[in-house]
């Protein structure tokens, strides 16, 4: 292992395999994250990044392969399963409903209630307190917490989605494309939300993303997935921006790609 | 950067969000059209009918419908609040009122004797709850929308609630039943009066007085009481418990409450299960009030509740709307019904006219207010 941290990593995975029928996604990732780190998860469609979280979050079972949490093995039959053992996943649709109010989406499924369930009494004060402090911790400060979630720029969704994983005992928060769809500036407030949750020191980050540009910016750690196998590892002081491309393209060079769109321009004026 | 403006740079993305004054945070409650709606009619029937509609007599007779309606669109709101339909309610108001009728004319099935109004109900409530139960499992098991569900369980009940009458009753109607309500509380509770101090108080009071000079009118209908409770009770839920977030989380995106661990198929059945429960009330009410019952009782009832809803506020496609705003809904709607009695040089008829022009105005007015809570949604 390329890994130079003596600390132990919050989660470890070993030989993860995970086969779809005669469909290999997976084949024998190893990986692991330590906390206080950002770790990077790059890949090209279809590299098998999905397929990933989707293991790491509970969704899907390995084929093979073992997930360790704090050293000990872990098997999760179900989301709940990995929410309880400390992974929240911040899925690309955020899992937010956009007519609810701030506070009633950061609480939904977990109210905080007194009184016989399910027709407890909802502690709505304390909820909006909650929710207010917690999005004031990651730096965005919604100045009513019982606005509707639509109201929300896409920036402060994202950081909604994360301050809540928090704050239900998150110790591996997994962000899939979290600055995807977003414009220029909200990119700029995720990735300062991410470095905040970093400085915590006690959340381990799994930041999956196409954009190296983000990676570099915030990332620790980099493992670049082709095709379902891991095809780079490294640190942030390990790799160069040159790699981080090369290895982004799955391997593919960049003056390979340039002699390949030169010889489809090529045969394109060749037909004309 | 050397351009910046310097009173840009202190803003934040939190400011953009203006809360306003307290009329503006009133103006963005989600009952306000209907509300406003609301009103307009009031006066408007006040007015038409020369002052009639809100007599002791009107007042009685316009919350008596009022009440019949608030109770199904309660429910109905609730179960599109959480992104279902069900248009088997008036085919359930029919069924249950067949059920209980029958059972206090002929006793209780399987030979168990003469029926009283409290096991009449009782059993009555059992089966309505079961169908309601049925109609949800098969929902959210199968997956299909619930308005195909529903609208099979519309035919299914109407069908099944003709046969039953022909085949034990040899009518469709069942008319003469024992005037439960004077010798029974329970059936007092359903077919009684309420509300009778506020009108002894309104005789005490110099008003409310008939040609004679004596009191006219004693109170009003008991289904006013069920109204009341159904829908404070409905409005607590929703804005108080856990159970209330839990149906709006279903609604708005089901996903998303699914992966947050919400119960929404629970949420869903139990739901489909609250409308058979206000159907049965509905026709507890309507039996123990004139003591019959009819096959045809109900009829298109469901899809009365539904439009109280959408003039209410609440959204078709789920996640949004609230109790007050039917409680509304079903004032504005009540009064419009009855208006054609009140006015009397109207056709009768004009009763759906009024209908659609109000469902169209107050579902544009609801619109762009929903349109200004939730950022355009």
């Amino acid at each position: 292992m390329p890994d130079s941290n003596t600390s132990q990593p919050i989660m470890r995975v070993e030989a993860l395999t995970k086969k779809f029928g005669p469909f290999t996604a997976l084949n024998g990732i190893d990986f692991e994250v330590h906390a206080g780190e950002v770790h990077a998860l790059l890949g090209d469609n279809g590299a098998g990044k999905s397929t990933l979280i989707k293991i790491l979050s509970g969704v899907h079972k390995p084929t093979s392969g073992r997930i360790l949490i704090d050293g000990r093995e872990a098997e999760f039959d179900s989301p709940r399963d990995a929410s309880r053992a400390g992974i929240g996943t911040v899925y690309q649709d955020l899992a937010l409903n956009p007519l609810m109010s701030v506070t009633r989406n950061f609480f939904m499924g977990r109210e905080i209630s007194r009184g016989p369930k399910p027709f407890s009494w909802l502690a709505m004060d304390e909820m909006a307190r909650i929710t207010h402090d917690e999005m004031v911790k990651i730096g965005i400060d919604i100045s009513d917490p019982s606005q509707a979630v639509g109201t929300m720029s896409g920036g402060q969704r994202q950081t909604l989605a994360i301050a809540r994983a928090i704050h239900f005992g998150a110790r591996v928060l997994i962000l899939d494309e979290p600055t995807s769809a977003l414009g220029q500036k909200q990119q700029m407030e995720v990735l300062k939300t991410i470095q905040r949750v970093r400085l915590r020191g006690d959340i381990a980050i799994i930041f999956i993303t196409h954009n190296e540009v983000h990676a570099k910016l915030v990332a620790d750690r980099f493992t670049f997935l082709a095709l379902g196998e891991v095809i780079g590892r490294g640190t942030r002081a390990d790799l160069e921006g040159e790699d981080i491309r090369h290895l982004m393209a799955g391997g593919a060079n960049i003056s390979d790609l340039q002699k390949q769109l030169e010889a489809v321009r090529l045969s394109g004026r060749a037909a004309s | 950067m050397s351009q910046m403006n310097p009173a840009a740079s202190g803003r934040r993305e939190a400011d953009r969000f203006n809360k306003g004054g307290r009329l503006r945070v009133l103006l963005r409650r989600p009952e306000v059209g209907a509300f406003f709606v609301m009103v307009v009619v009031i006066v408007a029937i006040a007015i038409a009918s020369n002052g009639v509609a809100l007599n002791p007599l009107g007042l009685k007779n316009n919350l008596s419908i009022i009440a019949q309606f608030g109770i199904i669109a309660t429910g109905a709101c609730l179960l599109m609040i959480a992104g279902e339909f069900d248009l088997s309610i008036g085919s359930m108001i029919g069924f249950a009122g067949m059920s209980m009728a029958m059972m206090l004319k002929w006793g209780l099935p399987f030979g168990l004797g003469p029926a009283t109004p409290v096991t009449a109900f009782f059993l009555t409530l059992a089966m309505t709850l079961a169908i309601g139960w049925l109609i949800g499992f098969t929902v959210v098991r199968s997956g299909l929308s619930s308005f195909i569900v529903t609208l099979a369980f519309l035919f299914f009940l109407r069908g099944l609630t003709e046969v039953c009458f022909r085949l034990i009753n040899q009518s469709t109607q069942i008319s003469g039943l024992p005037d439960y309500k004077q010798e029974s509380w329970f059936a007092w509770i359903f077919g009684g009066e309420s509300f009778g101090w506020l009108y002894d108080l309104w005789f005490a009071l110099g008003g409310n007085l008939n040609r004679a000079g004596e009191q006219w009118v004693t109170g009003l209908d008991a289904k006013v009481v069920w109204w009341l409770l159904i829908a404070g009770a409905a409005a607590v839920l929703m804005a108080r418990t856990q159970a209330g977030n839990w149906i709006y989380a279903t609604g708005d995106n089901r996903e998303s409450a699914r992966a947050n661990g919400v119960p929404v198929d629970k949420v869903r059945i139990s739901l489909f299960m609250l409308t058979a429960f206000c159907s049965t009330v509905f026709a507890a009410c309507q039996v123990f009030d004139t003591n019959t019952a009819d096959a045809a009782k109900g009829n298109l009832k469901e899809l009365e509740a539904i439009a109280i809803a959408v003039v209410g506020g609440t959204l078709m496609t789920g996640g949004f709307g609230t109790v007050l705003g039917v409680v509304f809904g079903a004032v504005t709607f009540g009064l419009v019904a009855n208006a054609v009695f009140f006015i009397p040089a109207i056709d009768g008829s004009y009763y759906r006219v009024f209908v659609g022009v109000v469902l169209l105005i107050a579902v544009f007015l609801n619109e762009g207010v929903r349109k200004r809570i939730t950022g355009g949604i």
